[in-house]
C-alpha cells in the first residue's frame, strides 16, 4: 500500500519545536499500515523535520546552538530588499531562518513495525518551525504492508468521504476538515468487526452504520469543543475556532441528526435505540462533566460516572450496534458491549496517564490546564503525603507556574502508576469477555485484542 | 402523563418553554404522547442553542444537546422508521439553514409530521 496525506499544524513562536510523535502513531494507525516507512517532507524553505529528545532545557539548547551558528541579528544578503528583485508587499525579513534550515533536514524516513514507528525510548519526532508563528504543513507518505484490518478501514474512509460529498458547502466543508485530520477511529472500526459476528453480515450496511456512528462521534467533538474552547484538534483549527461557535452548533446539530438518520434508513430498531441511548448517556455525562469541575479533580466514583458516558458509552455502543446489525445472539452482543465498555474506559485511562509523559505530543499537564477530570490527578489528590498540596493547588484555576509542581507531585505519589494499573487491568478484562466467545468470533477474534492491547500499550 | 426518566436533568426546562411548547403540538395533532415530547424537545433544543438566532453558553448548549439526544432515543423507542427520518431532516433543514446565515422554523415540519403519523 501507498497513502498520501498532509499533516497541519500551527506553530508557536519564531523558532519552535513542534512534537509530532503522537499525531504521526495515530496517522500510522488509522492509515492500517502494520510494516513499512513513513516519509515526512516539509513543504516550506523554513521549516525543518528532526529527531531528537523532548527535554525543554535541551530545545533550549538546540534554540540557542542555531542561534549562534546563523544569528538573527547579522546581516543577510536575502534580508537585502533594495537590491532583491521579486519581492512581495509582506515579504518577511528572514535570512536567518533559511539559513538555519540549511544546517537541518527537510525530511525524515521513519520506520514502522507492527502497525507502531519503531523509536528510542528517547526519541520524539519533531517540526521545526525557523521563522515562525505560522500555519505549516508537511506531506506524508505510507508505504508498506497493510493489516488485515486495513479493507475496513478502507472502508470506513470511503464511505466518510462519500457521505460527507453530498453535503452542504457550510456544513460539510468543516466536517471535511475534521475527519480528514485523523483520529483512531476506534468506534468505526469496532462496527466493522463486530458486524462480522452474527450471520447476517453486510459489508455496505456495516459501512454505513460505522459512518454514521463516526458522524455522530464528531459532532459531539465539534460541541465539546466550543464548550472547552479549544482552539485545535488533530491539528487542525476546530469548527468553533475556525468558523465561530455559531457554524460549529449547526454543524454539531446537522451531523447528529444526520448520523441518527442514516442508522434509522438501516431498519434495525435495536441499532437505533442502541445508538439513541449511547447518545443520551453522552450527552448527560457531559453535564457532568462541566458541573465536577467546580469541584475539581473530584473522585474515582465521579470520574468513572463520566468516562462511562463521555468515552465507553458511544464505544460499547458500537460494539453492541455492529453485532446487533449481524443478528448476533443475546449473550453475544451483552459481551461485546461489556467488552467496548471495558476498552473504552481503559482507552481513557491510558490518556489521562499520557497526559503526565514527556513524550505525549502535547504541553506537560494539559488535563491539568483544562480542569479536564483525571484518573491519576486523583489518585494524588488522595494521597497520604501529596494530596493536600494537590488538592490546595487544584482548588483554583491553576496558574501556570503551579503545573510543573502539580505534575511532580502526582509522579511522585506513585498515582501514575497506579492509574496505568489499572487501565492494564480493565484491558486484560476486556479480552476476558472475548474468551468466552470463543468460536464466534472466527476472524475478527486477534484484531479485537489487539484494539483492546493497543488502548494500553502507550503506557511505559 | 409524562415519565420522570423523560425529564430527568431537564425539569427546569418545563417551565421556561418546553411544558408550553409540549401543549402546542398535543393540541394540533393527535400523535402519540412519546412523539409529541419529542417535538418539544427538539424545538426546546433549538431553541436554547439559540440556532441561528446567536451563540448559546456552554451550559444551555449542553442542555439542549441532552434534549437532541432525548427526543432521538423517544423516537427510537416510539416512532415508525419514516418518522425517525422525517424528524432528522427536519433537524438537519435547520441546521443548513443557520449554517447559511439564516433561521428556519421547525415548528411547521415538526407538526407536519406528527399529524402524518397520527
Amino acid at each position: 500500500m501507498i497513502k498520501t496525506s498532509r499533516l497541519r499544524f500551527e506553530t508557536g513562536g519564531s523558532t519552535d519545536f513542534v512534537d509530532l510523535t503522537a499525531r504521526l502513531q495515530e496517522i500510522v494507525a488509522a492509515s492500517g499500515l502494520r510494516e513499512g516507512r513513513v516519509h515526512l517532507q516539509s513543504l516550506h524553505t523554513t521549516l525543518a523535520v528532526t529527531i531528537n529528545e523532548n527535554e525543554p532545557l535541551l530545545l533550549a539548547d538546540f534554540e540557542a546552538l542555531l542561534e549562534r551558528l546563523a544569528p538573527r541579528s547579522v546581516a543577510y544578503q536575502h534580508d537585502d530588499f533594495a537590491n532583491r528583485v521579486g519581492i512581495l508587499p509582506d515579504e518577511p525579513v528572514n535570512g536567518h531562518a533559511h539559513c538555519r534550515q540549511l544546517l537541518l533536514q527537510p525530511s525524515a524516513t521513519l520506520l514502522v513495525e507492527d502497525g507502531r514507528l519503531v523509536l528510542g525510548r528517547w526519541q520524539s519526532v519533531f517540526a521545526v518551525e525557523l521563522d515562525g508563528p505560522r500555519h505549516r504543513e508537511l506531506a506524508l507518505q505510507l508505504e508498506g504492508e497493510a493489516g488485515a484490518s486495513d479493507r475496513n478501514r478502507d472502508q470506513i474512509r470511503l464511505e466518510l468521504a462519500r457521505q460527507l460529498m453530498a453535503d452542504p458547502e457550510p456544513i460539510g466543508a468543516p466536517m471535511r476538515r475534521l475527519v480528514e485530520s485523523g483520529g483512531k477511529r476506534l468506534r468505526p472500526l469496532l462496527v466493522m468487526l463486530t458486524a462480522h459476528v452474527g450471520p447476517r453480515f453486510d459489508s455496505l450496511r456495516a459501512g454505513v452504520l460505522a459512518a454514521a456512528v463516526e458522524l455522530i462521534h464528531n459532532a459531539t467533538l465539534v460541541h465539546d469543543d466550543y464548550v472547552d474552547e479549544s482552539p485545535v484538534r488533530h491539528g487542525a483549527a476546530t469548527v468553533a475556532a475556525a468558523e465561530g461557535p455559531e457554524r460549529a452548533i449547526a454543524v454539531g446539530d446537522y451531523y447528529f441528526a444526520k448520523g441518527t438518520r442514516l442508522i434509522a434508513e438501516l431498519g434495525e430498531p435495536a441499532v437505533s435505540l442502541t445508538i439513541a441511548r449511547a447518545m443520551e448517556a453522552i450527552c448527560r455525562s457531559q453535564i457532568d462533566d462541566l458541573a465536577l469541575r467546580g469541584r475539581y479533580p473530584g473522585d474515582r466514583e465521579g470520574y468513572l460516572q463520566v468516562v462511562q458516558g463521555k468515552t465507553a458509552a458511544l464505544i460499547a455502543a458500537s460494539c453492541v450496534a455492529g453485532a446487533q446489525l449481524a443478528g448476533a445472539g443475546d449473550h453475544t452482543v451483552a459481551r461485546l458491549g461489556r467488552y467496548g465498555e471495558l476498552i473504552g474506559i481503559a482507552f481513557q485511562m491510558a490518556d489521562d496517564v499520557v497526559d503526565f509523559s514527556d513524550h505525549s505530543g502535547k504541553p506537560l499537564g494539559q488535563d491539568i490546564r483544562m480542569r479536564t477530570v483525571s484518573l491519576p490527578l486523583i489518585y494524588a489528590s488522595e494521597d497520604r503525603v501529596a494530596g493536600a498540596e494537590v488538592r490546595r493547588l487544584l482548588a483554583a484555576e491553576p496558574r501556570e507556574e503551579d503545573i510543573p509542581r502539580v505534575v511532580d507531585l502526582v509522579r511522585s505519589s506513585g498515582a501514575v502508576e497506579r492509574a496505568s494499573g489499572e487501565a492494564r487491568r480493565l484491558a486484560g478484562q476486556a479480552v476476558a469477555e472475548l474468551e468466552a466467545l470463543d468460536g464466534e468470533l472466527d476472524g475478527v477474534r486477534s484484531h479485537l485484542v489487539q484494539l483492546a492491547t493497543s488502548a494500553v500499550d502507550r503506557l511505559v | 402523563m409524562i415519565a420522570n426518566r423523560e425529564l430527568e436533568g431537564i425539569e427546569f426546562l418545563w417551565e421556561t418553554g418546553l411544558g408550553e411548547r409540549f401543549d402546542a403540538y398535543r393540541s394540533e395533532t393527535a400523535a402519540p404522547e412519546p412523539l409529541v415530547l419529542a417535538a418539544a424537545l427538539v424545538e426546546t433544543a433549538l431553541v436554547e442553542q439559540r440556532l441561528g438566532a446567536g451563540v448559546a453558553d456552554p451550559a444551555p448548549l449542553l442542555v439542549a444537546d441532552l434534549c437532541l439526544a432525548r427526543s432521538s432515543r423517544l423516537l427510537a423507542e416510539s416512532a415508525s422508521q419514516p418518522v425517525q427520518v422525517e424528524f432528522a431532516r427536519a433537524v438537519e433543514a435547520a441546521a443548513t439553514a443557520a449554517a447559511e446565515g439564516g433561521a428556519l422554523p421547525i415548528r411547521p415540519r415538526l407538526l407536519a409530521i406528527l399529524r402524518a403519523a397520527s
